[in-house]
């Protein structure tokens, strides 16, 4: 046996998504609540969460989820290069085509940023996490949902995972969020989150299979988008969106 | 792609401004420090400020108010209720809000970032700052200084702050700054007013010196630790006061937190 020949040992794609839906790693995410403290000072009724948590889950939920699957699957095809970057521009106009309120796009650019100093921290040299990278200027990060295609592309994720992984951590992001806002056993919500991902399970499969900026679901929450915006103008909240 | 892939996260790219944290309790006088230190230094530094407030941008609105700075170089940053969270486990928005305006003002000198008033026990990641300074009053009791914590004994500087209010309160300051220096084994304490002029240059002085000292090399940024110092018995029972600040964790030792770990 030699042990300097042996290949790096990997962790398996499923720790790499449980380290990414865990809360404590460090990527900025805690000062956001998934658009809920917009909506509940919009006036969305506290007892109306869970029900909103689940129209998350198979509207919104699923364009970050597509995005992030076809930025992955478009990071994993080819040669690398300048495709990349014309390609994943197009993942991202297709995003923010379904994206429509700035307040939520910016909120998610932000985020962006944030979770590339984690992928370029934990998977810096590969050429996914470097594509993306790449077109990152300090006023205008790739959103979230892209760098998240990065980071599966790198650590090798299912795509049924990324959209496991974005349904689950949106739900969870504003379940402790609304710990913060409303007075409430932490288990009740819990539960909710568990009742949004099972809401999305019957979209997962289209969503993993999407390949083009096309295939990206664009489903729409116009009333989250009104709330962003408004929320972005106030100067009393707790959380970024 | 910029040559080093984390400006951000480097200890010391000279090109950097030095990240000052100001910590300590509500309503201490953080954020009226950072009025008093831009004031004495705005003519000769170019400072940029970051907030973490609870819930407002209040901080961020009375300083722009104060006048000490243009109104674009004071910035808030949302902490999601957690503004502990903010300056040590998860300091990513304010590291960004830092880089932002660094870039935004180049070339800065210093970047203050006000934390969200929390408790004792809240100090800034050495990832976030290059050095801080943790604040206390003199209305908070004289005996604070003695009951320590990792921003009042470690802390790059304590400051006893609102000093001209000593006697309203019945709190000999000399005894508080004694108990302080005690309590950091000789680390800098500063008692301020800011109706005082020699306190204020005392502060101002110190910020120039760690300042000259960060950009020669020389200052290496420390962790107050998130805990404070604590005492416990080896195998002779004699006891051992030990902080997990000082790069001791190394050591075997076999109590509560360290089994949990
Ligand atoms: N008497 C006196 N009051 C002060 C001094 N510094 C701050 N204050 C007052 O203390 C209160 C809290 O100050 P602030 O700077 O907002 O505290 P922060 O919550 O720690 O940022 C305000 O009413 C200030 O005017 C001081 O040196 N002397
Ligand atoms: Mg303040």
């Amino acid at each position: 046996m030699n042990p300097t020949s042996a290949p790096p040992a990997r962790p398996a794609p499923a720790s790499v998504a449980m380290l990414l839906a865990d809360a404590r790693l460090p990527g900025g995410g805690h000062a956001h609540s998934a658009s809920l403290e917009p909506a509940l000072l919009g006036g969305l009724p506290a007892a109306d969460v869970p029900a909103w948590m689940v129209g998350r889950a198979t509207t919104v939920g699923l364009v970050e989820a597509g995005t992030a699957v076809v930025a992955a699957r478009v990071l994993t095809s080819g040669p690398h290069g300048l495709d990349h970057d014309a390609a994943l521009s197009t993942v991202e106009r297709a995003w923010a085509a379904r994206t429509p309120s700035r307040a939520l796009r910016d909120a998610s650019r932000l985020l962006g940023r944030g979770y590339l100093r984690v992928a370029r921290s934990l998977w810096g040299p590969h050429p996914a996490v470097a594509a993306v990278a790449a077109r990152a200027t300090r006023s205008s990060s790739p959103p979230r949902a892209v760098v998240l295609g990065a980071v599966a592309a790198a650590a090798g994720l299912d795509a049924v995972d990324v959209v496991r992984l974005t349904v689950y951590d949106d739900a969870q992001t504003a379940a402790s969020a609304l710990l913060k806002l409303e007075p409430l056993d932490p288990l009740v919500p819990a539960r909710w989150v568990l009742d949004a991902c099972a809401a999305a399970e019957a979209h997962v499969g289209r969503v993993a299979a999407c390949t083009t900026p096309d295939d990206i679901p664009s489903s729409g929450a116009p009333l989250t988008e009104g709330w962003a915006e408004a929320h972005a103008l106030t100067n009393q909240r707790l959380f970024r969106a | 792609m910029p040559e080093n892939p984390f400006p951000e996260t480097a200890p010391t790219t000279p090109a950097r401004p030095l990240r000052l944290g100001v910590a300590g309790p509500v309503g201490v006088g953080k954020s009226s420090l950072i009025a008093t230190v831009c004031r004495a230094l705005a003519a000769e530094l170019e400072i940029g400020v970051i907030t973490n407030d609870i819930y407002t941008d209040e901080d961020a609105r009375f300083l722009r108010s104060a006048g000490v700075l243009e109104p674009e170089r004071i910035r808030a940053v949302e902490t999601g209720a957690c503004p502990h969270t903010a300056i040590r486990d998860d300091v990513t928005a304010n590291l960004l809000a830092a880089e932002d305006l660094a870039a935004d003002f180049a070339p800065l000198d210093v970047v203050i970032i006000e934390s969200g008033g929390d408790n004792l026990t809240a100090t800034f990641s050495p990832a976030l700052v290059d050095a801080q300074i943790f604040v206390l009053d003199v209305a908070g009791g004289g005996d604070v200084a003695r009951k320590g914590g990792p921003g009042i004994g470690r802390a790059d500087l304590l400051v006893v702050n609102k000093t001209d209010l000593a006697p309203h309160v019945g709190v000999d300051v000399e005894q508080m700054v004694a108990d302080a220096s005690a309590a950091r084994e000789g680390r800098a304490v500063i008692a301020l007013s800011r109706t005082d002029e020699d306190s204020v240059a005392a502060l101002r002085g110190w910020l120039l010196d760690v300042l000259a000292s960060y950009r020669s090399g020389a200052h290496v940024a420390q962790d107050p630790g998130p805990m404070a110092p604590h005492f416990h018995a080896d195998e002779d029972g004699v006891g051992v006061l030990h902080s997990h600040a000082d790069g001791d964790h190394a050591h075997a030792h076999d109590h509560d937190d360290a089994v949990a770990r």
